[in-house]
């Protein structure tokens, strides 16, 4: 099936966004956002190591960011992770490597491949690249469905979940892999620099409107598969990279949420109220 | 009330217990041997740091014995563990829900139930039939709309009992669940427990801050001290003031005075 370059790209700009805001919703509410972060940085240099090596970057990356969730993985089970240690550890040790990676890959550290990997290149994405978003995205809402109770057990609280009798550890692994791949597939259209953004920004403006997990879980791929087609959009028409365009759009949208917030607007309401009146 | 059958079936047994935390050198509770029959209700108390949190979770598998023996409903917990905690009802130490947490009442005592539903199968009419009974049990049906990081510590302490509840378990683990509450609701979860204890014959065992707490059915007190089990008997026994001095590490007359009318 052929599709034209605009009807891909926006075709890869819902897919990725989706994919991301929904993964999101779990990365944000299991409190997973420096492991998301280390992860999008691993997968960048898995990939930037699949190009120097002339192997697949995707297979690489997906390699990379799951060696990082099995390695992390039991101290963020057990919420011992230092997300503050953590990022100022791995950020540099893997931008380190993915750019010592380009630098020796064939060809130049410059070339758009090599750079695509770094801001992203939407506008070059393969029939192939589509299909593998497509195919992330029903899997995602598969599984989802799927095991729907048990991940909305671990998405209240582990130690909750091990007491109702539920076996937790798979399901928070499986979290781990999915963001992992999530991250890998978006690697090439939003780039490793600022593909976090589009997996935490969604997810983290559906929390300023929502208190129930059901409906946060529906809005957050919208919002992002909507955040990546407006980035697309205003990277089109003022001539800005893509994956620069989409990350400050969600950034403003959960900036405008955070604004607008009715968990925030609702205590003001309270004081209001309550304030006394003169007369 | 009647005294539970001296040969009923042991719900709990705890032989040579010991537990260590990750990290740790020294074990919280060790050489626990503990055997609860079926029917009774069982408090544990003892000082801050003593080791009835462990105790509680080691009993229910949330942590591994570091060694000896615990097998509850006769299985061994480190074989069986998700499908006795299936039966279980647990109300965990002091868990509070922050103001952001995306899940109603009705949400969180639902979810108590996930495990025994099984993998693949959606919550049924029976699972949200026992939410709402255990709901008005707890006194809280009309709170189960609400977020439940907008309730109070003592309302969350109810939904957490609603949630134990609605999971209608063969054995209670609570712990210290009248922290948070005011009188009145102090009052109506222990008569809820007493219910369920003597009309259902449930078998309890729970920890215990405050000796006024105690349920007037609890039929048996475990003292603990320096994580051992110091003193096992009724409460006229172990609510001695001198026994209760020297697992508290102070003086007989101080105990004498706080104890009031609760000692024999």
């Amino acid at each position: 099936m052929f599709l034209g370059i605009f009807t891909s790209t926006l075709l890869g700009a819902v897919l990725a966004g989706g994919a991301c805001g929904l993964i999101g919703a779990f990365v944000v509410r299991m409190n997973l956002s420096s492991m998301g972060f280390t992860m999008s940085h691993a997968a960048f240099a898995g990939a930037a190591l699949g190009l120097l090596l002339g192997w697949n970057p995707l297979l690489l990356a997906i390699l990379f960011s799951v060696v990082v969730a099995a390695a992390l993985g039991p101290a963020a089970e057990k919420a011992k992770l230092e997300a503050n240690v953590l990022i100022g550890i791995t950020f540099p040790l893997t931008m380190a490597l993915g750019l010592i990676f380009l630098k020796f890959s064939p060809g130049t550290a410059m070339s758009s491949t090599a750079l695509s990997l770094l801001w992203g290149s939407i506008l070059g994405v393969t029939q192939a690249e589509l299909l593998q978003l497509a195919g992330l995205a029903a899997a995602l809402m598969v599984l989802i469905g799927l095991f729907f109770k048990e991940f909305l057990a671990i998405l209240l609280d582990l130690k909750l979940a091990r007491e109702s009798g539920l076996n937790p550890r798979p399901f928070f692994y499986l979290v781990l892999f999915l963001t992992g791949v999530t991250v890998s597939l978006s690697l090439k259209l939003i780039g490793g620099l600022l593909v976090f953004a589009l997996m935490i920004n969604p997810a983290s403006t559906a929390y300023q409107f929502f208190y129930d997990m059901k409906k946060i879980i529906l809005f957050a791929p919208l919002i992002g598969a909507g955040s990546a087609v407006l980035g697309l959009m205003v990277s089109f028409m003022i001539d800005l990279p893509v994956g620069s365009a989409i990350a400050l759009v969600s950034t403003l949208g959960f900036a405008g949420a955070v604004a607008i917030s009715p968990k925030r607007r609702r205590g003001r309401a309270r004081i209001k109220e309550s304030a006394p009146t003169s007369g | 009330m009647g005294t539970p059958d001296a040969d009923a079936a042991a719900v709990i047994e705890l032989r040579g217990v010991a537990t260590v935390y990750e990290g740790e050198q020294l074990p919280a509770i060790r050489d626990i041997d503990l055997e609860i029959r079926k029917g009774e209700l069982v408090a544990l108390i003892g000082p801050n740091g003593v080791g009835k949190t462990t105790l509680l979770e080691t009993t229910c598998g949330l942590l591994e014995p570091t060694s000896g023996e615990v097998r509850v409903f006769g299985l061994d917990i480190r074989k069986h563990g998700h499908r006795i905690r299936q039966r279980i009802g647990y109300i965990p130490q002091e868990i509070a829900f922050d103001e952001l947490t995306p899940f109603s009442v009705r949400d969180v005592v639902l979810m108590g139930r996930f495990g025994r539903i099984g993998l693949l199968r959606r919550p049924g009419p029976a699972d949200r039939r026992a939410v709402e009974r255990a709901l008005e049990l707890v006194g809280i049906e009309d709170l189960a709309r609400r977020p439940i990081g907008k309730l109070s510590g003592g309302q969350q302490q109810k939904a957490m009992l609603a949630r134990a509840l609605a999971k209608e378990p063969e054995l209670l683990l609570l712990d210290e669940p009248f922290a948070n509450l005011d009188f009145v609701a102090r009052e109506e979860i222990s008569s809820v427990i007493a219910h369920l204890h003597e009309e259902l014959e449930l078998t309890t065992l729970i920890v215990l801050h405050d000796l006024d707490s105690l349920p007037s059915s609890c039929q048996r007190v475990v003292l603990m001290r320096d994580g051992r089990i110091f003193r096992d008997g009724p409460p006229e026994e172990v609510l001695d003031p001198v026994t209760l001095a020297a697992a508290y590490h102070q003086l007989a007359d101080g105990c004498r005075g706080r104890l009031g009318g609760l000692s024999g």
